[in-house]
């Protein structure tokens, strides 16, 4: 009896416990939506810590503009008009070096080169519109093959060999803002956070007894098809076909550009990858999907093997969903149409 | 008085209630636990909370942002973008969003609608 009592008293009190620790502050940055709750910290502490996360994406959005005149565009300048080297800020010629090592993982898939592709096709742009273009120029812009193996860098010092190199950090950038959002709460000491940019998120810690718990959205519907446990240090990232598109003559154009055609990806409505707790896990869940993203459907599992990813969903379209092993393992299913239609992966 | 001994083996209607009652538990669970209906909804316009709404009513909102104004429906527990004034409209296209956790989101007019319920199944929305 005493005990009952003791477990009713406990209950009791859990249920007085006053509103959770729990700060939440929304912004936009890098033209898209940044999301960050911190758990466990005072409100003026965490939002001190926000504010200037927030700040510190601002900047890195300025200097990597890819549109706008910004650090970014002048090394495009620079590459555009010659093999003279520029001299550039350490963190950026890190970027540099990390981007091509990841794209020359992905077998030139992920290839950020490719900024004038993704500027002919109008994603260049804060309000693009559906506009037809010119098949010629894609061609030509493809035959040049702009690749980051083309860049040459010399500790702080970078070139381009081929002109036609164009960096757009679209892909990487958001990713990049995950891990450097990590570092700076780590370093102020706050132990339990989750940060999404534009939809990619990272986790620290966990939100009181529970981990942190994300949706996946549905390609085509305004809900989650699943839920996932996102642990501490993990991220999870998806690349899909309805954030940044145009429909053309009942076409649909999305962001994603394959680089070996020069066309929008097509076929594919998205794909979710779960990156495990890594230095750079914010990178990885940005760019790792990309590659699974623009691969033909027998190439998938080898795209996600190169990349180093053991968890993945891919949507081609509402009949057609693979979802390997280890990810299905990790999803609770809220979309019961989309789960019954599941092929299970099994990854050696 | 309805006696029962040990080694009396469950009858047809045993069964049934127990296999009629884990369709309810399943069922239930499904609809009110995963999908809960909403509540509220809070709309935010850049990084400010503009506020939070019962959804069970009907009532038209006009909030500005960078872009102008941004028209959103409530009606009785559901929520839209009824218009918006960016290019791609891709808001208005989400169409109406009715269970805890629905999020859309105006990129270009920096405004957000996000439906808040008691069991919100997750903290934060990939996409």
């Amino acid at each position: 009896m005493r005990q009952l009592l003791l477990l009713l008293t406990n209950l009791l009190l859990i249920s007085c416990t006053p509103n959770e620790p729990l700060y939440n502050t929304q912004t936009y940055v890098f033209g898209t939506l940044v999301d960050i709750s911190i758990y466990g910290e005072s409100d003026e502490k965490a939002q001190a810590v926000a504010t200037k996360i927030i700040h510190q994406y601002n900047d890195l959005h300025q200097r990597l503009h890819a549109w706008k005149p910004s650090e970014l565009s002048t090394i495009n300048q620079a590459f555009a008009s010659g093999q003279t080297p520029i001299t550039v800020e350490p963190d950026i010629a890190k970027m540099i070096a990390d981007i091509a090592f990841l794209s020359s993982q992905s077998k030139g898939a992920f290839n950020p080169a490719i900024g004038q592709l993704i500027q002919l096709w109008g994603f260049q742009n804060d309000t693009f519109s559906a506009h037809k273009v010119d098949t010629e120029s894609v061609k030509s812009l493809v035959a040049k093959r702009p690749q980051m193996s083309d860049i040459v860098i010399n500790s702080n010092q970078i070139h381009s060999t081929n002109p036609s190199v164009q960096l757009d950090l679209g892909g990487y950038a958001k990713g990049y803002a995950l891990d450097m959002g990590v570092a700076y709460l780590k370093q102020r000491q706050v132990n339990n956070a989750l940060i999404n940019i534009g939809g990619n998120i990272i986790a620290l810690g966990q939100k009181g007894e529970q981990p942190w718990r994300v949706g996946i959205q549905h390609p085509r519907q305004p809900n989650a098809i699943a839920t996932i446990a996102l642990p501490s240090g993990w991220a999870i990232g998806t690349s899909g076909d309805y954030q940044r598109y145009f429909v053309l003559d009942g076409k649909r154009y999305c962001h994603v550009i394959d680089p070996s055609t020069g066309y929008p990806a097509q076929g594919m409505q998205s794909v979710t990858v779960l990156i495990p707790p890594q230095a750079n896990a914010g990178v990885l869940s940005d760019v790792a999907s990309k590659p699974i993203f623009i691969a033909t459907a027998n190439a998938r599992v080898e795209a996600a093997k190169s990349m180093g990813v053991k968890h993945f969903l891919v949507m081609a379209d509402e009949q057609d969903i693979q979802v390997s092993d280890a990810m299905q393992k990790r999803l609770s299913w809220l979309d019961t149409k989309a789960e019954k239609q599941l092929k299970v992966i099994q990854l050696d | 008085m309805i006696k029962f001994s040990r080694d009396r083996k469950p009858l047809l209607g045993d069964w049934l209630v127990i296999v009629i009652g884990a369709i309810a538990v399943i069922y239930l669970f499904q609809t009110l636990w995963s999908n809960a209906p909403a509540s509220q909804l809070q709309i935010r316009q850049a990084d400010k909370i503009i506020g939070t709404y019962d959804l069970n009513q009907t009532r038209e909102l006009h909030i500005h942002g960078p872009l102008g104004e941004s028209h959103i429906s409530i009606d009785q527990g559901k929520v839209r973008f009824k218009q918006s004034p960016c290019t791609n409209q891709y808001c208005v296209h989400q169409g109406w969003l009715a269970h805890a956790g629905q999020v859309a989101i105006c990129l270009p007019n920096q405004i957000s609608l996000q439906l808040i319920g008691e069991n919100k199944p997750y903290d934060s929305l990939n996409y």
